[in-house]
């Protein structure tokens, strides 16, 4: 189990989640989307850089998620 | 300049280190790329006429233009149900009327405008509309016409202009006269419970808004440019 730090605004939470947890799965995470009140679409950025979702998030780690834009059909 | 140390190292070695020094005509160049990402908040820079105050947020390269505004205009169709007047925005049928909503206190609006330099004119990159909370959280509204990130859309307007407070007025103009249509609708339901209004004998009155708490009707956003916002 590793800690990892998540904000969403001006909202943050330090969490405990298992060594192979991704970026993919924290913004799937119902437990995170609950706590901080984040949608389906969102990017995560690490040092303002964005994520790829497939990449496990390194121990310690604070991750900035943010809204993503959609665009009209 | 130039100085030399002999080290003697923990395994008995003895080693000559030089440290060459000389001065680099570098640092407004390192001072740009440390400021870059650093941006000013200026309060009040302007109060515009039948909107409100204007407060600033300006990088390296743009300036975010806050406007805190007390209402939004809906220009669109509405439909009286059980004496309240609630939009219908997908509507061919339902009647179209320009009615004006009034943010209650505990609903913070902000009309964001983004300007870039654009040689020696102000160009118009985007605008936003944000609800904040008490805590400066921010919400997209249950409205059409906007984005997830809460990114209006507009339609066309020209973008470039002489001044700054030309860019955000024109911003505004566009934003009162557009019409709001079903683009980027999710569902009306909850649009009907926040934007409601009743019809009086001379106008229409907001009523407040159908939920014990505003933001549960709203999603919860967080974007680089709601981080800029002055409130």
């Amino acid at each position: 189990m590793k800690n990892i730090t998540v904000k969403y605004g001006v909202d943050s939470i330090t969490k405990q989640v298992p060594d192979d947890f991704t970026f993919g799965d924290l913004q799937e995470s119902d437990m995170f989307k609950a706590a901080l009140g984040f949608g389906d679409r969102t990017k995560a950025l690490v040092e303002g850089i964005e994520q790829d979702r497939g990449t496990v998030i390194p121990a310690g780690a604070t991750v900035r998620l943010e809204t993503a834009a959609n665009t009209k059909a | 300049m130039e100085t030399t140390e002999i080290i003697i190292k923990d395994n008995g070695t003895i080693t000559e280190r030089t440290i060459r020094e000389r001065d680099l005509d570098a640092g407004k160049l390192v001072q740009e790329a440390l400021n870059e990402a650093v941006t000013r908040t200026i309060r009040n820079v302007l109060s515009l006429p039948n909107w409100g105050l204007v407060h600033a947020n300006a990088g390296s390269g743009d300036t975010l233009w806050s406007v805190v505004i007390g209402q939004i205009p809906l220009h669109a169709r509405f439909r009286l149900v059980n004496g309240v007047l609630v939009p219908a925005f997908a509507s061919d049928t339902e009647i179209e009327m320009p009615l004006v909503w009034q943010a209650p206190s505990e609903v913070r609006l902000a009309f964001v405008v983004l300007t870039e330099p654009d040689q020696d004119r102000v160009k118009i990159a985007g605008n936003w509309l944000f609800a904040c909370d008490q805590d400066n959280r921010g919400f997209r509204l249950p409205l059409p016409n906007l984005h997830d990130d809460c990114r209006i859309c507009t339609g066309e307007f020209p973008a470039c202009y002489d001044t700054a407070n030309q860019a955000v007025l024109a911003s505004l103009e566009q934003f009162r006269k557009s019409k709001w249509n079903s683009d980027l609708m999710r569902t009306v339901e909850r649009s009907q419970k926040f934007f409601r209004f009743q019809p009086t004998n001379e106008s229409f009155q907001t009523l407040p808004i159908e939920a014990s708490d505003w933001r549960s009707l709203c999603d919860k956003v967080s974007t680089d440019v709601m981080e800029r916002v002055v409130l």
